[in-house]
Parts: C-alpha cells; structure tokens; sequence
C-alpha cells in the first residue's frame, strides 16, 4: 500500500483506443449520395448535427463521409463514462496530439493536473488545432451518452471557440443543450435529422440489389412504408429477405403483421442462423467492445477469432472497429435486443468473467464497468482502491466519485480509504457541500466500527477535506481540522504534506496568525515534491506573498506572488482559484509603491478567481483587498460597495477569523479618507443638471448620447461639463470624474452636500 | 416524489422478449401497440425508461399518468377509446 502512495501519474488509466477507432466500412453498406452531399455542400458550417433515433446510419453516414475527406479526421466514440469531462478531453487531446508535433500536448499535460480546469485544457487543445494549420474534422459519435453538465458545458466551450480550419460533426439521439439555437442562428450549424436519414425507394432498392434480392416497385415501395425507411429495419430486411427462396411472399407477410419492425426481423434473422452462432452472439451480446481474446476468455472457447471475422464479413450488426481483426463491436440497437434474448439469468457470470479478463490485461475502466453491471460491487471497491491515486493523481475525479457513490454504504464503510478519497475528490470538484459531508459521515462510521483500517493516510485526507469544506465559514475549526491532517500526514501519508501545510496555512491567515501562516506555507513550498503538487505550491507562494506585504517586506511578496502566478500559468492553475492569493497580494505590493492601476488590475482578476456559489471566507478576503486598493485609487464608492459585500458575508459566518477585525478598519480608512478629500478641497456645489451629466460622464457615456438621454442639446450638454471641470477643479473627465468620485458625488440617491 | 402509475404506449406489437426489458412492468401488446404500464417511483425511473425504449428502436406514441383512484381499471384494457391513441 504505502510503495503506491509515491505514484502520482494516471498510467493506469490509459487511453481506451478503440474509442478513438472509426468503425470499418462494410462492403454492403450503402453510399448515401445524397446525405454525402449535403454533408459536403456545407464547408462554413462548425457544426453538423446527425440527429435521429438508434438505427437510423448515423455512424454508418458519418464513417463513409469520413473516408471520402481529404483532411485529417478524428473519431471518438463516446459512452457514459465521458460524464468526466477529464476523460473525455484527454480522449480527444491524444487524437489530436497523434496529428503530430505535440498538438496536443499541452492540453493533455493540464488534464492530468488535478482539479485544473478542464476549459483550460479545451483552450489549449483548440490552440493545437490552430498549430496543426490544416483543415481538421472531429466526429463526436454517441454524443447523447454524455450527459453530465461539465462534459456538455465543455463541448459547448470547445465549439464556440474551433478554430476556422476545424468542424466537428456529432452523432445522436437527442438534441445536445449546447448552444444549438446560437449556432442555428449565425448559419454555423447543419442539422440532418430522420427525415433525412430516413431510407428512400430508391435507396431500398440499392441495398436490396447489392444483397441479391431482386423485388418489384411494389414490394420495395411496400417495404418502405412498413419500415418508414428506418434504415436498420431495411438492413435487417435484406439480411432475412436473402435466404428467402420467395422473398415477395416474405415481404407481403411482414407488411400484413403488427409486430413491430425490429421485433419481427431480429426474430426472423436469429431464427434463421445456425445454433452455434446464435449462441455465440447471445453470449457475447453483454460486451460493450471487444477482442476474439475477451470473446475466448468470457465463453471458455478457443475460436472467436474466425467466428467474428466471418461474422463481420456476412452481417453488419457486427462492426469491426480496426483492420487486423484486433476490436469489434455489436451495432448498438442488435447488441440490446441480443442481450434481450440472451435474458438477466446468464448475463452476471459473463460480465464478471469479462471484468477478470479487463483486469488482467489492465484495462482498469472496463473492469469496473464490467464488475459494476455484474452486480459485483466488491471488485468494483477492490478496482478503486487499487487505482485511486490514478484516478486521483491523474485528474479523473469526476469518475472516481461517481463509483464511491455507486457503491453501497455498507461496503463503504468496510473499506474507509473510498468514502476519505471519494470525499477529497468531491471536495476537489467543488460539489454541493452536502455531498461531501455525505461522504465524510461515511468515513466517519468507518472510523468508529472498523478502526483496525482506519489509516494515517485516511486520517489525512478526511481531516484536511473537512478543514477546506469548513473554511466556507469556519476558521477555527478550519485550523484545527488542517492541524489534525498535518499530524496524519506526517504520521505517515508523506503524498499528502504539500497539500495539507497550503492548507493548513491558509486556514492560519484567515485565523490572523501570520507568523505561524509564514512558517507553514514556507515548509509546504520547500518540500522536494512541492512542485509535483501545483495547487498546493501556488497556494504556499501565495500565502508566503500575502504575509509578506501585510509586515512590510513589499519586495519579497512581489517576488513570491510573481513566481507563483508564472507558475500556475505554466501548470494550467492561472484559472484557478489557488492563483487568486497571488494576485491579491501582487495588487497590494502595487499599490504600496505607487502603481495603482496595476494594483486595481491584479486585485480584480484575484477577487474574481475566488467566487464560488457559497461565500467564502477566501472570497470575502478578496473583496477587503479589492476595497483597499480601490481606496487607494480614491474610489470611495466603488470601495465602499466592496466592503459592504465583505461584510454582509461575513455576518454569516459563524467564525470569520480576522476579516471583520480587517473590515472594521477599513471601514474607518474609507472614512477618514472620505473627510480629508472634502477638507482637502471644500467645493462649489455642482447643481442637479450639472450632476446628471457627470454621471453620464462616469458611466463612459458620449457627451452626445448624455444629451439624449436627458433630452437636453450637445451644446448645453459641454456648458455643463465646462462648469463641472471649473467647479471640480479638473482639466480632464478622467479627473472629473475620479475627484467626483472621491467626494462621493457618485453615489446614487445621496443629494450631494 | 411518490410513485405513481403510468402508461407508455410504443408502436408496433412486441414480442415476449420485450418483457425482460422493462422490468417491473407490465406489457401487453394489441392492436398495433404494445402498453407498458406500471408503477415510476421517481423522475430518473421515468428516465431510464424512456432511454430504454429509444436504445430498443422503439417509437413512444403517448406517455400519462393513469388514474390512481381506479384500481379496477385493467392493465391490459384495449386502448382504443382512450384519447392518447395515435390517429394513425
């Protein structure tokens, strides 16, 4: 256990490669002309949309334009497990970074970052496309199965910002929210639904010809109207009409029938095949894809290989998805009613003999997933923990806390390092508080009913976990809760330390004790691994700047808040909030020499990297810092709007440390400062036509459309400005306006004076 | 949400093996229709449902609630005089 606990990549959890393999061309499909043309008449379009039910030759469609393309094409098929956007990205980053160079290395270097954002990596990826140069085509296909709104707001991100070379051309079976309307409106989306798609006469007739069954108008055009064209129904037909000796007769009974068109011709074409291959094509129906070795290991024989080459070569419910005969899978509407026949009674003993296959071959994921339709929540648990630092490490959180959540609480408390890691992770992901709490309550009853497992490193992860959830609000059991992690971690969960001292220290600058936050943040950064831990080492340069600039050393916090924001730019962590304490103090080392539009610049970009749907206490401390440099720029207004939302947060917090203590004294700073702007300069009062037109000025307006909006004319409009600059004492509206703001002539249904 | 029974008209007439795949429902097939009907405990119940009836090719004509106060109303009543049958 503790030699895994060094490993800190996700190798384990490989790219799954016959995702990214676009199914083979069979030789009795169909070359739509008509659907390949539309697809081809629309070159400025960023989106095509194949949208229509299962069995309509969406992938079929979308794999024979493909191969007619000259550009680079790369195919992704998706599942549900690319809920975890993570996963889903480093898919698609490796395709693309197999177009050469390196493209997408650097996407797929900030997926495996924990916790970095994955809009970073998809802007990175997009800026890989645009490297490459050449016209590219991604096809997303299955793109119903993702659901989860990080991976849809990530593809959303991805489209809106494709390069010109690029489209992308997705397949599936409901209308995906993102953003179609949009898109539909600047003409950058072609949709080809089942009308579309939908078989023609004359289309049946092809396929029929290429099968050998000769039938008349009649009977196709009967066929048709049977089927509504549904393009898997007329596949099926053609498989069933050809060993007909009478397929005439053959179509005049389906057509009198009310059986539904898939029930009756899976029916009539299982019947039809010899006994042997039914039952392997039962059997097999229960794997997603596979290899004739999977096949041989799930049905005890020796000879899948020649039973699924010959398969593939007669029918087209069986797709291969390479050349050498290595993938395969069921097309997606046979494989379910397959597994219908083949009924719920044998299926678990297959998929557990799948997942021991997946297991020993390392393929982690579809061992789970195999282990996890089988009902074997055991091995699902075994699976996790043996992989949770890959899961962890390499960026997967989203998919490791939905198998924590999958797994019942019973087991969970049997196995007290799923319900720690899975709340650590969810805690990572920002989830809804309660979800972590959740997770730790389970922890929690580990500890008292299994205490013989309870672990250092458990201990570590609950405790620092509970000490950033509690952060929210509460500072002292923030400290405690990180003070309790640091012991456990050094105890014995040495993966852990960078991270639980940045947090630590984090919770002791909140709690006001600054030497002690200094100490921390100092061991966390110094540790040899600190680097390996980006979130934790931005977070100790952060805090080391912040204590640096509160006692005076200016030049040392600019040198710790610049290293830490180069830093996260070069590990994908400039979008996150760790970033935010760098900025924070970076905007108070400008504004204590001198340079106040930096310092307003880096505190803005700060404050905004720490909102959160909850209030923080970190957000509320942006905000103080926000409000001291605004007063520093003599924007009073602006400032006093600041700290009025640092304090109504604040009030809610059960302990906020030393932020009302901060407040407090800014409070008293806005004031004195207000006063002796006044003394300062004790002016002409501007008269309410007057002011009316300064706030025009303020808020960026035109003198022009400040004289439409007060119905008054432009003329009248630059007396008024001439005789706020004389009674200002201003030979700019920059100035104007900021001296206005000072004296708070700014602020709305206050009458001046 | 409290469970509440519901009626999934799909097209077309569906054999026995149809009966695995929605477990837990009852299915009768007539008239050119198939009937699921039966108890959803919640919204994600609900879902499922509908995911499996569009994974199986299946075409859903009409989805409702069915009266809970009419216990006697038999499962597998022809629904030609409901208002929900397709007009086909």
């Amino acid at each position: 256990m503790s030699s895994q606990l060094g490993e800190r990549d996700g190798s384990g959890l490989r790219v799954i490669e016959p995702k990214l393999m676009p199914p083979r061309v069979h030789p009795g499909m169909l070359r739509r002309r008509r659907l390949l043309e539309l697809l081809d008449g629309d070159g400025g379009a960023s989106l095509t949309v194949l949208n229509a039910a299962v069995g309509y030759g969406k992938t079929t469609l979308a794999r024979s334009w493909c191969t007619q393309r000259p550009e680079a094409v790369i195919w992704l098929t998706l599942d549900a497990a690319d809920d975890d956007p993570v996963r889903l990205w480093t898919h698609l980053a490796t395709a693309v970074d197999r177009l050469g160079d390196g493209l997408g290395r650097r996407a797929l270097a900030c997926l495996a970052i924990r916790g970095a954002r994955v809009e970073t990596a998809v802007d990175e990826l997009m800026n890989g496309l645009v490297a490459y140069g050449r016209p590219a085509t991604i096809v997303l296909d299955d793109l119903h199965a993702v659901r989860s709104v990080a991976a849809v707001r990530s593809i959303g991100h991805a489209i809106e910002r494709l390069p010109a070379s690029a489209r992308v051309l997705a397949s599936t079976r409901s209308d995906p929210p993102i953003g179609l309307a949009r898109l539909r409106a600047r003409r950058a989306l072609v949709e080809i639904r089942a009308r579309e798609l939908a078989f023609t006469a004359e289309e049946a007739r092809e396929l029929l010809a290429r099968e050998g069954i000769e039938l008349s108008s009649e009977s196709i055009e009967l066929l048709v109207e049977r089927t509504e064209g549904w393009p898997a129904g007329l596949y099926l037909a053609a498989l069933w009409l050809r060993d007909l000796d009478d397929p005439t007769a053959g179509v005049q009974v389906f057509a009198g029938s009310a059986r539904h068109v898939g029930d009756y011709l899976t029916d009539e074409v299982l019947t039809a095949l010899p006994p042997q291959t039914r039952d392997f094509l039962l059997r097999t129906s229960v794997l997603g894809r596979f290899t004739p070795d999977l096949c041989d290991a799930v049905l005890g024989r020796a000879d899948s290989a020649a039973a699924l080459a010959e398969l593939a070569r007669s029918n087209m419910f069986l797709v291969a998805l390479d050349a050498r005969g290595d993938w395969y899978r069921y097309h997606r509407l046979f494989g379910e009613v397959l597994q219908l026949e083949l009924g719920q009674d044998a299926a678990p003993e297959l998929r557990r003999r799948a997942a021991d296959w997946c297991r020993a071959q390392g393929l982690v994921e579809d061992a789970i997933e195999y282990a996890a339709a089988a009902g074997d929540a055991e091995m699902v648990a075994e699976l996790l923990i043996e992989h949770h630092l890959e899961f962890i490490w390499g960026g997967r959180l989203g998919q490791f806390v939905g198998w924590v959540r999958w797994l019942p609480a019973e087991l969970l408390v049997q196995q007290p390092l799923l319900p720690a890691a899975g709340a650590a992770a969810a805690a990572l992901l920002a989830r809804p508080e309660v979800e972590v709490q959740r997770l730790l309550a389970v922890a929690d009853r580990a500890r008292r009913e299994r205490p013989q497992l309870w672990s250092p490193y458990v201990e570590a992860a609950v405790e620092v976990t509970r000490s950033e959830v509690i952060e929210r609000g509460d500072v002292g059991g923030a400290v405690e809760h990180g003070r309790r992690a640091l012991a456990a971690a050094r105890a014995g969960a040495d993966v852990l330390t960078v991270g639980v001292l940045a947090s630590l220290s984090q919770a002791l600058f909140f709690a006001g004790d600054l030497d002690q936050t200094r100490r921390t943040a100092m061991e966390a950064v110094q540790q040899p691994d600190a680097p390996d831990v980006p979130d934790g080492y931005v977070g100790g340069l952060g805090l080391l700047a912040l204590v640096d600039v509160e006692q005076g050393r200016v030049e040392n916090a600019e040198a710790w808040a610049r290293q830490a924001i180069r830093f996260a730019r070069q590990r994908f962590q400039a979008d996150s909030w760790v970033a935010s304490l760098a900025h924070l103090a970076l905007a108070q080392a400008c504004a204590a020499t001198g340079r106040l539009d930096e310092a307003e610049r880096e505190a803005v970009r700060g404050e905004r990297l720490r909102r959160s749907p909850q209030p923080t206490v970190g957000h509320a401390h942006a905000l103080l810092v926000l409000a001291r440099v605004r007063v520093a720029r003599s924007r009073f207004a602006r400032a006093a709007g600041d700290l009025d939302r640092a304090q109504r947060a604040i009030a809610e917090f059960p302990d906020p440390g030393r932020l009302p203590a901060l407040a407090a004294t800014l409070e008293r700073e806005i004031a004195i400062a207000r006063s002796s702007v006044g003394q300062r300069r004790s002016i002409e009062q501007p008269s309410p036509a007057e002011l009316a037109v300064l706030r025009g000025l303020a808020a960026g307006l035109t003198r022009r459309e400040i004289g439409d909006q007060l119905y008054i004319s432009l003329n009248t409009v630059k007396t008024h400005v001439r005789e706020l600059y004389r009674k200002l004492g201003a030979s700019s509206q920059a100035e104007a306006v900021a001296r206005a703001d000072a004296l708070g002539l700014l602020e709305p249904r206050k009458s001046p004076g | 949400m409290s469970s509440q029974p519901y009626r999934l008209v799909v097209k077309g007439e569906l054999g026995a093996r149809y009966a695995s795949a929605f477990e837990g429902m009852a299915i009768s097939a007539h008239d050119g229709v198939t009937e699921i009907t039966g108890r959803i405990i919640d919204p994600s119940h609900l879902q499922g449902l509908l995911e499996r009836i569009a994974g199986l090719g299946l075409t859903l004509h009409s989805l409702a609630p069915v009266d809970a106060e009419d216990p006697a109303r038999p499962r597998t009543r022809p629904p030609a005089t409901r208002s929900e049958r397709p007009s086909c």
